[in-house]
């Protein structure tokens, strides 16, 4: 069932909320949408072979391409399977330095500063990057300069010259944001709550200086000769361009880099355990900053639908969700609460929920909490509930692909995490399978109230209740980072 | 189905490209309701969903003191609901509301008694009332049918919800589905006709936590709000748009409701549709739910206090637990003044890029900072051009601070040269189609420039503006407006640190913080 009709899930809402009459609140405006007819959309799930093209070089490289010609511009992204997982603690900062410097540092042809200017001149970028687990490039021009946009994109990924300059210009940005990472309350949260979590797995660990003072132009150079093979990248183009043509340039261009021979190495594991407690951090603020969670689910955990929607109705639907509704509309406690079982990684992600309240209300938003991690698992939803979540779900899915753009880096996208290719197009089935009692089976199953993490950001002697009801109380140190 | 895409793409083509010129022509529908509601269409049909943009022509600046705030909580309060959305029995809630408010201004009697520096008593008096007023909000919500306007968008797909408040503007937002546009169409309608600013006093809580949030516990919030205080010392760009946080414990449901009488008229709105929508329909449909909201009766007063010249620098420090930072600011034009391209064209050779002035001088050469930004928003009354600079160590922020008075100079002195002028005319041209791209994008370009000069092709013009804008043209305007008696100066200090000289005065204009209920 390829063809997803929008205009029967509306039918399903429709009857639902009738069905609801006699047990739910209801408005008079309510009663008004009900009657409201929603005409027919006919709309396919976007596909390789048909929106989308996909073709590979002789040396490996995957190519994926989109043409859109409503505007004069083309850009490309290209995913490179490489990151900073693969690499022990000291050696952490050398994929993100080798991932900036092969755009900042320049290539066999161009200097750093023709680089800039080639591209600035032209309203044009390319840009590149390495993260925990994946190195991405990104071109964007304007048609007309299609030509010289591809050169440098290759050699950008083929050539980079790592000009030393611009290495220490990197190391000692780095410097300075180690310096000043504990500037802001929000950042300093997330990353100590993350550490708690994964300990020094690379998705917890924290950047010292120590790590990257020593890295220099041979760590780079190596780095860069162990992952960037075209047999190890995929590019995704979208915009105003013929397919068959765009392709004859890039063969022309990428073809004679060969294959290479790739050695990636095994990935850590996360471990799965828990870390429950309350970590105390004081810091002079007058809020509040809260964050609790603790190990969560993979993204390929065929529960991932059903956990999804449980989030939504506990705190991942905005104001739809219990924890915003009794933290801040209830009660005024704050401007932002959220939870989130997040699967952006490919080992666990993590579960968490967090909120930022005035310091004497620290207590009361983690009592409450607490609350609704028991509820959910101690009883099944409200029909209402259940198939909002379920309804925004199937109903918001066509906006992942409202672009060109979009729609070629997802199914990329799909390619590079070695999702099956049909992942979307069963998706909204999957949505829909879950049932309002899966709700209550994957909360007791993935939500550990009695496993949470909990940490708290804040001048801690206006704290005037007792923390230690939630778990024994830990006082963390922020150390002065050392950057010399 | 590739093929018919494209098909459906060439038939409908909102943009035409002019191959000669490579100019984009924008096929932009206007169309003015009988209340004075403005309406722009684009069609666009490569995705069944469209982009809506309600926009308000009122911000902050439209405040008086004593309430500042108000026009960004009544954007909070619009999605508490209606007489017809978010309660199951209005009329019920009518008296409690009553209650609720005659027990507010008390409060705020109360507060401001405490605040008597003759008084001597305690805190019970403010206590009880807030403990009243709780009472009742729970007795209200028995009625209520929480964040219901919310909670249908998301049911029904919407993407990207949510509103803003600024200076100048009020926007409220949303994608959906092609097919929700009466659903999109009913909502808005409704909460301008029957707005009912239900649990006003815990939202104005939530805002108070807002504003914790971006302003007092967040170092970049606390200095700009101190940066903006200093430079205006009568225009109201010198308030935060967030409020005052004194105000924000006093403000009165009474006076926000003033509020969106006096601003949130048919007259005042202009709304962007841009997406998978037939723009007869739109009209028509529109007509049908916006056409019956009568306008207002009284004109929208104009913001009249003119900031007066400034006499001299500035200077601002703000205490906060966190590394140095700056910004140095300039009177300027407003948008639309002969003058505003020229500011535009120079932020961008001074620091778009790396091949910008700043960015290669103080980046990458002395490596002072390891950040550097210069920008003028296009704004209804005269703003400031920012400077916004993050020091590196071991260089001190009153170093970095003369480093750019240096480059400045040099600057000016020398003149941009022609490559420079180019490179910035090719990237603002470019900006402009890539802003083409995205529906929400669009929508909200095309009502700022409406709402702000009455006219949203005054975007096509822009190009021509820049274009002539010359080397003399900035050397001329860095001379008249970036000079030290137009120039405001703020910086970040960790409080023990010792303050710079000539600024104890300006210590005192630090706002204290208002202590948590």
């Amino acid at each position: 069932m390829r063809k997803i009709i929008l205009f029967t899930i509306m039918i399903s809402l429709v009857f639902g909320i009738t069905l609801l009459d006699a047990q739910e609140k209801q408005s008079t405006g309510s009663r008004v949408i009900a009657n409201l007819e929603y005409p027919e959309i006919k709309w396919d799930v976007p596909e390789v072979g048909k929106e989308v093209t996909r073709a590979a070089l002789d040396n490996g490289l995957i190519l994926y391409f989109m043409e859109n010609h409503e505007l004069p511009l083309i850009s490309a992204h290209a995913l490179i399977k490489t990151g900073s997982i693969y690499d022990p603690k000291e050696m952490m900062a050398v994929a993100g330095i080798t991932g900036n410097v092969m755009r900042t540092g320049g290539t066999k042809s161009y200097s750093p500063d023709s680089l800039n200017a080639i591209l600035e001149f032209v309203a044009g970028s390319v840009e590149s990057g390495i993260g925990s687990e994946s190195g991405s490039a990104s071109m964007s021009v304007m048609a007309k300069d299609l030509d010289s946009g591809l050169n440098i994109l290759y050699e950008v990924l083929r050539y980079p010259t790592f000009d030393t300059a611009k290495i220490e210009l990197e190391k000692s940005q780095i410097k300075e944001s180690i310096r000043r990472r504990d500037d802001r309350p929000g950042s300093i949260v997330s990353r100590e709550f993350s550490h708690l979590i994964y300990g020094d797995h690379p998705y917890g660990r924290i950047l010292e200086w120590e790590y990257v003072k020593d890295i220099g132009r041979d760590d780079l150079v190596a780095y860069h000769g162990k992952y960037y093979h075209p047999n190890n990248i995929m590019i995704a183009f979208t915009g105003d361009f013929n397919t068959k043509k765009l392709g004859k340039k890039i063969k022309k261009i990428f073809g004679s880099w060969p294959i290479g021979k790739l050695a990636i190495p095994p990935e850590p594991a996360v471990e799965y355990g828990f870390n429950p407690g309350v970590y105390v951090i004081d810091k002079d603020l007058t809020q509040a900053n809260i964050r609790v969670g603790h190990l969560g689910i993979k993204r390929d955990n065929p529960d991932k639908y059903a956990v999804s929607l449980m989030n939504f109705i506990l705190g991942g639907g905005s104001f739809t969700s219990r924890l915003t509704t009794r933290v801040r509309s209830d009660e005024g406690l704050a401007y932002s609460v959220r939870s989130a079982f997040s699967t952006g990684s490919r080992d666990y992600g993590m579960f968490y929920a967090y909120s930022q309240t005035k310091t004497a209300s620290a207590y009361r938003v983690l009592e409450i909490f607490n609350e609704e991690f028991k509820r959910i698992r101690e009883e099944i939803p409200s029909q209402a509930e259940f198939e909002t979540a379920r309804d925004a779900y199937v109903n918001n899915f066509i906006f992942q692909f409202d672009s060109p753009g979009k729609i070629v880096n997802r199914l990329m996208n799909l390619e590079f995490d070695d999702y099956p290719p049909n992942y979307y197009n069963k998706y909204l089935d999957n949505v829909r399978s879950v049932t309002i009692e899966d709700i209550k089976t994957v909360a007791e199953k993935y939500l550990k109230p009695e496993s949470m993490t909990i940490m708290v950001l804040a001048d801690t002697s206006k704290i005037e209740a007792d923390l230690s009801d939630f778990g024994k109380v830990t006082n963390l140190e922020l150390k002065e980072p050392k950057v010399d | 189905m590739k093929k018919l895409l494209t098909t459906l793409i060439l038939v409908a083509l909102p943009f035409s490209v002019q191959a000669k010129k490579g100019e984009i022509k924008l096929d932009v529908k206007t169309h003015t309701f009988s209340n004075g509601l403005e309406l722009l269409v684009v069609e666009r049909h490569l995705s069944p969903t469209f982009s809506a943009m309600v926009r308000f022509k009122v911000g902050s600046t439209d405040e008086k003191p004593g309430i500042t705030g108000s026009a960004h909580l009544l954007e909070h309060m619009l999605f508490k609901g209606t007489k017809n959305i978010g309660t199951t029995n209005y009329d019920a809630e009518v008296p409690l509301m009553g209650k609720i408010d005659k027990l507010a201004l008390e409060l705020t009697e109360a507060i401001m008694e405490t605040k008597n520096p003759t008084y001597r008593g305690g805190t019970e008096r403010v206590d009880s009332l807030r403990a009243s007023i709780a009472e009742i909000q729970e007795e209200q919500k028995q009625y209520v049918v929480k964040d219901e306007i919310w909670e249908t968008y998301l049911r029904n797909g919407g993407a990207g919800l949510n509103a803003s408040t600024g200076n100048d503007g009020t926007q409220y937002y949303v994608s959906l589905p092609s097919n929700r546009l009466e659903l999109w169409a009913y909502l808005e309608s409704d909460r301008l006709s029957n707005p009912i600013l239900r649990e006003f006093y815990s939202e104005r809580d939530v805002v108070y936590e807002e504003r914790r949030l971006r302003t007092d516990n967040s170092p970049r919030g606390k200095l700009y709000e101190q940066y903006n205080a200093a430079a205006f010392t009568a225009h109201p760009y010198g308030w935060p748009v967030v409020g005052w946080a004194s105000d924000l414990e006093t403000v009165l449901r009474e006076d926000v409701g003033e509020f969106f009488h006096q601003y949130y008229s048919p007259n005042n709105i202009v709304i962007a549709i841009v997406g998978d929508v037939k723009f007869n329909d739109v009209v028509k449909l529109m007509d049908r739910y916006f056409g019956k909201i009568p306008p207002s009766k009284k004109t929208v007063p104009p913001v009249t206090t003119i900031e007066p010249e400034q006499k001299g620098e500035r200077r601002v420090a703000v205490e906060y637990d966190a590394e140095p930072r700056l910004v140095i600011g300039y009177h300027m034009p407003a948008g639309g003044d002969i003058d505003f391209e020229v500011f535009d064209v120079m932020s961008s050779i001074l620091t778009r890029g790396r091949t910008s002035r700043l960015y290669k001088s103080l980046v990458e050469e002395r490596q002072m900072v390891t950040s550097i930004g210069a920008w003028g928003s296009f704004t209804r009354y005269p703003d400031v051009y920012t400077i916004s600079a993050t020091p590196k160590a071991p260089f001190k922020v009153e170093e970095v601070e003369q480093a750019i008075y240096e480059e400045l100079a040099d600057f000016q002195r020398e003149g941009p040269t022609e490559w420079e002028l180019q490179r910035v005319r090719n990237q603002l041209d470019a900006d402009y189609v890539r802003g083409l791209r995205s529906n929400m994008g669009l929508a909200r370009r095309l009502t700022d420039m409406q709402a702000k000069v009455g006219d949203w092709s005054f975007l096509l013009t822009l190009k021509e503006r820049r274009e002539a804008v010359t080397a003399n043209d900035i050397t001329r305007v860095m001379a008249e407006y970036l000079v030290p008696n137009n120039r405001t100066v703020a910086y970040l200090v960790k409080p023990e640190s010792e303050e710079p000289e000539g600024q104890t005065m300006k210590f005192q204009r630090v706002h204290k913080q208002a202590v948590a209920k």
